[in-house]
């Protein structure tokens, strides 16, 4: 069955493909139904009512009584808050009215009112909103910890925080900058970008997609609840036997992640169900827009990856309450058991994290450039095959960890061989912008920055795969200015460069360019002038984690805490330029800012609830700028110019 | 797409979306195999690491075994369900769609038996939980099991209720097996809910042969 591009004539009221019961009271819009308010008492009371279970049920247990530590009463406390977060926010009415077959309609009534940011809502714009501030939440709250992290390698000697201060610091900036990293693309703008650059008029699965969100939410607040339980002290990666030995801020940790990591889950199922379901008629595999790949990679790796990561926490969450030995060498467990599973995901991570932001490179260089996207199916094979490696490479991970040395060459050559697709990637970047006459806006700006910055990233990426730098560098600072450049260098500056560039679209006002040029300059100096040298501080031996160095390392160190403290102004310009744009002083933005053929930006502004008046049929590929005599990208079947952003 | 919100479509955008949809339900299904296969994975990947390190030897005490009579019911739990789940498919499809409702409702209640025996194991298990790495691997299992139990159960009583919803607001003479969209829909989910039932007990299989046999 096809839609032509002869549009038939006889257009018929839609109903709903199942008869509807009436929308339930919880989601009317008004004070008596759910909302955020709702969902924060609820939470509030499955908090109180998990404590007092894990109390009524652990208490009399011998281990609690010896170490005063009730782990269960933490756990129950922190997953029953989360159960009564998703109930209070209505996340859960669905499935449960489904077990007595009273599942209300899946429409929901489109409220205008601004309080459906605050709901749990089935439309994926709204959702994509959400998560612009969700994930800006945790970079502020990440970024502040950053700072502190800073300020404290001011000095070698005098300390603004005790070194078990220092490393929980460390650990809880680590951990929520990793849980925000995976969801900073594929959240805001993988939900609100993807129906609309496919031509779909909603998500395969608008609940899931909305679950993901309010999940996100709350593994947000557990992983902020581990500091008043006293913070975790292994880092972001959760080692053990530290993790078995830290005290019960390490729950926190340990069900963050799987509650976050449930979020993942669900984010990426329902947006690969989508691309895979839900693409327009025309729109062929080797059609769809690069974004679009790079968010089916990514969702790939989320739905496969992600799992392993939940597991491991799980066990560990069981070592922590019900006194199992997963990972305790002395009870026939193993520590090693929870690096496998914890790399095992946590390599795809880093691509999960990389890969939406070559999307947004490759979706916004033909813009920029006026030129087709070079090599487009080197680009798309690229990313496929950047995810299928990335399944393969953990182990790297584990060179320094005691795994059997003849092990170490065959993944060495794994990681090695994952810069080949990055390569492919890189180069259809340079070969697009091969000549071209660059439009060097503010998005643009910010893609050449992620170049710049993932150059120094990946190339010192090859280095460490090759156990002789390994060895002598791991655990030290140059890892860490590695990675740094890996994912602030590329991610965060493509989410820049994504949030520049379709803000417009999802706002109907223009960021401030003049502010953003002073955003993006000091953001692309102070980044550099942060991380790069850490580098050097890495090779003269500075460890990762420790709060005191030696004294001849503090001149490099007080530069890249300075640096880091301009860094963070630079978030600070980028917050006024978005409290400015949006609502101080709005510019109405144009139908197409950029002159994109994006099929995005050829709907309706604001989009309309249904995305598209009817569902376009695509004619050709994506990508064909530069072409004077090209058909349009897409029929849409209605009359274009029907934006009421027009400037 | 709807009354609510207003829009207009054409029947071949009405059928397009349909498409879509059923599509969805299928790849969706398929793909939520794939991700219980790598949680799945990740506890197989568990049992043999920790078998095969024998940390301070303590992997197995001599012995040392999981509750055998109760493991096995919940092990045939586990395939009674699956079992019911694709005879209830195979009498819809031969056009008996009562049957497939008695199956649902048969299955629901093996289900929830399983799921009763899965935490009353737990309180029969002969062994402390972090004895050694065999004990911990059952209990981790066994809890893990629980979410599956109840996800299994759910799913094959969700769809045994819209069995009867469609009945309900179809009417007329096998609703189920008609062309109309809900019920096109709903069999899109049976499908994908007998793959699913079936696939864990193929991995119940896997794991009674781990605690049990080797």
């Amino acid at each position: 069955m096809t839609i032509s591009a002869e549009r038939p004539v006889d257009v018929v009221a839609g109903a709903p493909s199942l008869p509807v019961s009436k929308v339930s009271w919880t989601q009317r819009p008004g004070w008596v139904s759910q909302h955020l308010g709702t969902a924060v008492v609820m939470g509030f009371l499955g908090y109180v009512f998990g404590h007092w279970l894990g109390n009524y049920i652990a208490s009399g247990y011998t281990y609690v009584q010896n170490t005063g530590q009730n782990n269960i009463a933490d756990t129950l406390a922190l997953a029953f808050m989360v159960l009564g977060w998703l109930l209070g926010i209505g996340a859960l009415n669905y499935p449960l009215l489904k077990i007595v077959g009273r599942e209300p309609a899946e429409e929901e009534i489109p409220i205008k009112h601004w309080s459906r940011f605050f709901r749990f809502s089935l439309d994926h714009k709204v959702v994509g909103l959400q998560y612009v501030v969700g994930v800006l939440l945790f970079m502020f709250t990440g970024g502040l910890l950053a700072m502190a992290v800073r300020a404290e390698l001011l000095s070698p000697t005098f300390h603004l925080f005790s070194a078990d201060t220092y490393i929980k610091i460390v650990s809880e900036h680590g951990t929520v900058m990793m849980m925000m990293a995976t969801s900073i693309i594929v959240g805001p703008l993988g939900n609100y970008f993807v129906p609309l650059m496919i031509g779909a008029r909603r998500m395969a699965f608008p609940r899931i997609e909305a679950f993901s969100f309010w999940i996100f939410t709350a593994g947000y607040m557990v992983i902020f609840a581990a500091l008043p339980y006293g913070g975790f002290p292994t880092g972001w990666t959760g080692y053990a036997p530290l993790q078995t030995q830290a005290g019960p801020g390490m729950i926190g940790y340990l069900l963050g992640f799987a509650v976050i990591g449930t979020g993942m889950i669900a984010s990426g199922f329902n947006i690969g169900v989508t691309i895979i379901n839900y693409r327009a008629p025309g729109l062929t595999w080797n059609r769809i827009p690069v974004f679009v790949w790079s968010i089916l990679a990514t969702a790939s790796l989320l739905t496969l990856a992600t799992p392993v990561l939940f597991v491991g926490g799980f066990l560990g969450l069981l070592d922590k309450t019900v006194q199992t030995a997963f990972y305790v060498n002395e009870h026939g467990g193993s520590a090693y058991l929870w690096q496998n599973l914890f790399w095992f995901f946590g390599h795809p991570e880093v691509y999960i994290m990389a890969l939406p932001g070559f999307g947004i490179a490759g979706e916004l260089l033909p813009v920029f450039t006026r030129k087709p996207l070079f090599a487009y199916k080197v680009s798309a094979a690229g990313m496929m095959g950047v995810a299928l490696l990335s399944f393969f490479v953990w182990q790297h991970h584990l060179f320094q960890s005691g795994i059997n040395p003849d092990m170490r060459p065959l993944f060495m050559l794994t990681t090695e061989l994952i810069s080949i697709p990055t390569g492919f990637i890189y180069l259809v970047g340079l070969g697009t912008m091969y000549k071209a006459k660059i439009r060097f806006r503010l998005p643009m700006m910010f893609v050449m920055a992620l170049f710049f910055n993932f150059l120094i990233g990946g190339v010192t990426g090859v280095f460490l795969s090759d156990v002789p730098v390994n060895v002598t560098v791991h655990g030290g600072f140059f890892v860490l200015a590695h990675f740094h450049y890996t994912i602030m260098g590329g991610l965060l500056f493509a989410f820049m460069a994504g949030l520049y560039y379709w803000l417009p679209k999802m706002t109907g006002r223009m960021m401030n360019e003049k502010i953003g040029k002073w955003h993006f300059w000091t953001m692309f100096i102070f980044f550099n002038l942060t991380f790069f040298p850490m580098f050097f501080i890495g090779l003269l031996g500075q460890p990762r984690r420790v709060f005191e160095y030696a004294s001849n390392l503090q001149g490099l160190n007080d530069f890249a805490s300075i640096s880091a403290f301009l860094l963070g102004v630079s978030f600070i310009i980028f917050a006024f330029n978005l409290a400015w744009s949006m609502w101080i002083n709005p510019v109405k933005a144009p139908a197409n800012p950029w002159d994109s053929l994006g099929l995005e930006w050829q709907t309706a502004s604001p989009v309309p609830h249904d995305n598209f008046e009817r569902i376009p049929v695509i004619m050709t590929d994506p990508y064909r700028y530069g072409e004077p005599d090209a058909p349009a990208f897409a029929d849409l079947g209605v009359a274009v110019g029907s934006n009421s952003h027009e400037a | 797409m709807s009354e609510l919100t207003g829009s207009r479509i054409s029947p071949e955008e009405r059928e397009y979306e349909l498409r879509a949809q059923i599509g969805s339900i299928w790849s969706g299904g398929r793909l939520f195999i794939g991700i219980y296969t790598f949680a799945i994975a990740s506890l197989v990947f568990t049992y043999f690491y920790l078998r095969s390190t024998n940390s301070a030897s303590l992997w197995r005490t001599p012995g040392e075994t999981a509750p055998v009579a109760m493991g096995y019911a919940i092990w045939i739990c586990t395939l009674l369900v699956a079992f019911l789940a694709n005879y209830g498919r195979r009498r819809l499809r031969a056009g008996f769609a009562q049957d497939f409702v008695v199956a649902g409702w048969t299955a629901t209640g093996v289900g929830l038996l399983g799921l009763f025996f899965q935490i009353y194991i737990l309180t029969q298990v002969p062994f402390y939980p972090g004895a050694n790495g065999y004990s911990s691997m059952f209990i981790g299992y066994s809890i893990f099991n629980i979410g599956t139990l109840v996800v299994m159960t759910y799913w094959i009583e969700t769809t045994t209720v819209r069995a009867m919803r469609v009945r309900r607001e179809l009417g007329g003479d096998k609703p189920e097996l008609s062309k109309h969209e809900m019920a096109q829909l709903f069999r899109a989910d049976v499908a994908s809910m007998v793959y699913f039932q079936g696939f864990i007990a193929v991995a119940a299989t896997l794991f009674l042969a781990m605690f049990y046999w080797m």
